[in-house]
């Protein structure tokens, strides 16, 4: 993790961050947030649905849409504001893939649209996970500034 | 139409308060950290952390909005153990629209939170397939004991009618 040399300009593209989620990931995560929903680690549970496979929990996507933020832009950095809306499930063992585009700078922040798109079993985009993405980091700076 | 009963738009404004049993913790961070595979030292290097400018780790942004641990609610029949409104629409089924967080500074380990939420809209809407949507955003306040605002996370969940077009 390093700071950037230059600063970012509208256009560059923010290096993707691409990870595979398996049940044992899902567990983990479960226990990390407290959430111990059936539908994120119980095959029985989600054959009883008709769901192909234990379901990703939503949330995680904005954990790695940040962490593809700050691993690009450095610890002085700050992810002000995150949004993204859901478009479709993702399931125990596929790989997503994050990304990003800048689309606006100012002397202290830089505002980017992502998405996070699931890899199909032979590389191959698939579906996305996540469409639109938007998130506002603030630059110079490892924490915020209070309530914006 | 018709998901949007008087029933529904009377909720609009209820809101419930959670305080944690105890502070966030740096261990919580770390498991938080390792489970999601993000090795960023700001979460588990104090010394890298005060260099630049913070008072030591601190916990991953968004954990705050996952978590359910300020909840202190027992799970549920499917082993939920967070917070939900319990809104129940006959005849549909559940969806999560989306979600926008909002952050004030980072959560450091001794914060114990306080989250306050609260139901702030319902609507009622049509999709592309024809098929009647309600949606109910709500948003999580979290400050700390002190009173800091640490973040904000607005939510929506997608009531679809079921057998529509």
């Amino acid at each position: 993790m390093s700071t950037p040399t230059s600063p970012p300009a509208v256009g560059q593209p923010v290096p993707p961050l691409e990870r595979t989620i398996t049940l044992t990931d899902m567990v983990a995560y479960a226990g990390a947030t407290w959430d111990w929903h059936q539908l994120h680690y119980d095959p029985a549970y989600v054959a009883e649905k008709r769901l192909p496979g234990p379901v990703v929990d939503g949330q995680v996507f904005g954990a790695l849409l940040v962490e593809m933020l700050q691993d690009w832009l450095g610890p002085d950095s700050f992810v002000q504001t995150i949004d993204f809306t859901f478009r479709n499930l993702m399931f125990a063992g596929e790989t997503v893939r994050c990304e990003g585009q800048v689309v606006a700078v100012s002397e202290d922040a830089v505002e980017v649209a992502m998405s996070a798109t699931i890899l199909g079993s032979d590389g191959a985009d698939d579906r996305f996970a996540v469409r639109p993405a938007s998130a506002r980091v603030l630059l110079g700076r490892a924490d915020g500034t209070g309530r914006p | 139409m018709g998901l949007l009963t008087d029933e529904v738009r009377s909720l609009i404004g209820t809101r419930r308060v959670y305080t944690a049993p105890e502070p966030m913790g740096a261990a919580g961070g770390r498991y938080f950290s390792l489970a999601v595979g993000d090795d960023n030292p700001l979460y588990t290097d104090a010394t890298f952390a005060r260099d630049h400018g913070l008072p030591g780790v601190t916990l991953p942004p968004t954990l705050i909005c996952e978590t359910n641990q300020y909840a202190g609610l027992p799970a549920d029949a499917e082993g939920y153990a967070g917070h939900t409104w319990g809104l129940s629409v006959p005849d549909t089924r559940q969806v999560r629209g989306g979600n926008r967080y909002t952050f004030g500074r980072r959560v450091r380990p001794d914060d114990v939170v306080t989250a306050t939420w609260e139901i702030t809209d319902a609507t009622e809407k049509t999709n592309r397939a024809g098929a009647d949507m309600l949606i109910v955003s709500s948003t999580a306040t979290y400050t700390n004991q002190d009173g800091d605002f640490l973040a904000e996370n607005t939510e929506t969940i997608i009531f679809i009618a079921l057998g529509a077009a």
